[in-house]
């Protein structure tokens, strides 16, 4: 299959430039670190505890490293003219952005994995204990985490047409997403409450538009899913059930599809 | 079979008809030399082809595939050496190829064409270091996986040295002999002129003529140069030869004992009949033709 040959040929040349190796090394050092380090604050840690653990380090490292994956991916090759090497082979438009998220994604999974495996088995060794199963199912979600990013950052770099335009928007979504996001909360109470759409607190519509934000659904399913929480404006047992965390988790999965594919649908139509 | 057929194709950028209504037929087994000056719309009508661009109106077939709507199955008949393309920096040469051959389903050793096209012994180095000449090589080497029906190649000598271009025409010959389509811009005459059975001349968007080199030349109104040697220099010569049909007109050389004229490639024997029947006595003559050049230079309106 033709998109295959593009994402083993993605593999191939990815694992190469500075940057991308340097990130490869970060997160999984990061992953690794953490686990080295949980034991030092915990006696007898386990892979729940390092899911929680971990989880700022999370939110900060995978959406810089999936956006760096993603966003030159199209828009490099467009202006360096190796779209057009690659275009003048029997690919189509649609798989050759198929082909570079799965190779893209497949890198992303693959260190991810190793780390989390590392990371694991160091919480576990010598007076911790495993669990398989939460350490799988962290991966999976982790995963789709840093693959949500991956897929913005392909939106990006199929929409735009230069590599300093694309670069710009993903320093945008990256400081939007991750340093502004958070502070939100705030300035949306104010003005809802000027508007009198707040009754003491944000209206559920609200809540549930800022808890759209990829970390923020990131945070509630591993909370709810490994921590247990149920308690909280989202996962408390008053909550309404689009709040809640397997909504969250639909919902993240749309992160990962969407903006790639919205992506795709305006690389379609236009002319190199 | 028709290999390439434009239908009344358009393609406008804004203000800018880049390509003009084009009707271009080229048949199945010839090689066919696409012609203009930089900028004339040669590269627009192949990024059409590719699908790269979209046309304003009319349509391109590949042997009946239409480009746009079915682009993938027009490419999978294709070898292309595209424009402005760029080489993955990382990937070496061998991995190029191999990514060609994985792209176009076909089996066999990378090494073959590399050798063939001469960067067999570079296989293994990054194509970031490759030179120009190199890339294009290594670039007319992915065109040639798996024996296309078609080879559309993009100005495909630019960056070669005497000896790659050389090289390039021998395989286009060669890819020619084994049954493929060979369909090549140029704005470079002479490269052209050596190995095309028909030539397409593309000027600011139209396609101006199509034919074989020969039949250019016969057409051509200035067709050819004819210089007489007579033993007399006599100004009423001139009047003798001009009144000839065909004949644009005649001067007397440098020198006085030689005639030049220039007339239409039929009038030659007519002017020489028209000096005798005066009683002057003809001691030699010769004729030049056209250089594809001058022919170029005369559909294109003097910019090349």
């Amino acid at each position: 299959m033709p998109w295959q040959a593009i994402a083993r040929k993605e593999i191939r040349g990815l694992v190469k430039p500075r940057s991308i190796k340097l990130g490869l090394f970060l997160v999984g050092f990061t992953f690794t670190m953490g686990g080295y380090l949980l034991p030092t604050a915990q006696a007898t840690p386990t892979t729940t505890d390092y899911t929680g653990y971990m989880q700022g380090a999370v939110t900060l490292l995978l959406p810089l490293f999936g956006l760096l994956l993603g966003y030159k991916t199209v828009v490099a090759e467009r202006e360096s003219g190796q779209l057009e090497l690659l275009l003048s082979l029997p690919h189509s438009r649609k798989g050759t952005v198929f082909g570079k998220f799965v190779g893209r994604t497949a890198v992303l999974a693959m260190v991810v994995g190793l780390g989390i495996l590392s990371g694991s088995a160091l919480v576990a060794y010598p007076f911790g204990s495993l669990e398989p199963g939460v350490m799988v199912g962290y991966f999976l979600i982790t995963g789709l985490y840093g693959m949500a990013f991956v897929s913005i950052g392909m939106a990006i770099s199929t929409m735009t047409t230069s590599s300093r335009l694309a670069t710009a928007a993903t320093f945008g979504i990256f400081f939007l997403f991750v340093v502004l996001w958070p502070e939100l909360e705030v300035p949306l109470f104010l003005v809802l409450d000027y508007l009198g759409l707040a009754n003491g607190g944000l209206p559920d519509w609200a809540l549930f538009v800022r808890g759209l934000e990829p970390g923020m659904l990131y945070d509630r399913i591993i909370a709810a899913f490994f921590g247990q929480v149920d308690r909280g404006r989202y996962l408390g047992p008053d909550a309404p059930w689009f709040l809640g965390e397997w909504p969250a988790l639909v919902l993240l999965g749309a992160w990962t599809i969407a903006p790639v594919a919205i992506g795709y649908r305006r690389f379609r139509g236009t002319d190199l | 079979m028709t290999a390439i057929r434009t239908e009344n194709l358009t393609k406008r950028y804004g203000a800018l008809t880049a390509v003009d209504r084009v009707d271009l037929a080229v048949e199945e087994g010839e090689i066919f030399g696409f012609l203009g000056p930089n900028g004339a719309g040669k590269s627009t009508l192949i990024n059409v082809l590719l699908d790269f661009a979209r046309p304003t109106t009319g349509s391109v077939e590949v042997f009946g595939i239409d480009c746009q709507e079915r682009s993938v199955a027009a490419r999978e008949r294709m070898g292309v050496l595209p424009e402005g393309y760029a080489v993955y920096g990382r990937l070496t040469g061998r991995q190029h190829v191999q990514f060609a051959m994985e792209s176009k389903g076909v089996d066999g050793d990378p090494m073959d064409v590399l050798d063939r096209v001469g960067v067999a012994e570079a296989a293994d180095r990054p194509a970031g270091e490759y030179s120009k000449g190199m890339a294009q090589r290594l670039v007319l080497a992915m065109a040639l996986v798996g024996e296309p029906e078609l080879l559309i190649l993009d100005e495909p000598t630019s960056g070669l040295d005497p000896n790659g271009a050389k090289r390039m025409r021998e395989i286009l010959t060669e890819e020619n002999e084994r049954g493929a389509t060979v369909f090549f811009s140029s704005h470079i005459l002479e490269q052209v002129e050596s190995i095309s059975d028909r030539v397409g001349i593309m000027h600011d968007g139209k396609l101006v003529a199509v034919d074989t080199i020969d039949k250019l030349r016969r057409t051509a109104k200035n067709g050819t140069k004819l210089l007489i040697s007579v033993d007399d220099s006599d100004d009423s010569h001139l009047e003798t030869i001009e009144a000839v049909d065909g004949v644009q007109s005649a001067w007397f050389e440098d020198d006085e004992d030689k005639l030049g004229v220039t007339c239409s490639n039929d009038a030659k024997m007519d002017i020489l009949v028209a000096l005798h029947e005066r009683g002057v006595d003809v001691l030699d003559f010769t004729t030049e033709e056209p250089s594809l050049e001058d022919l170029f230079v005369e559909y294109t309106g003097g910019r090349s």
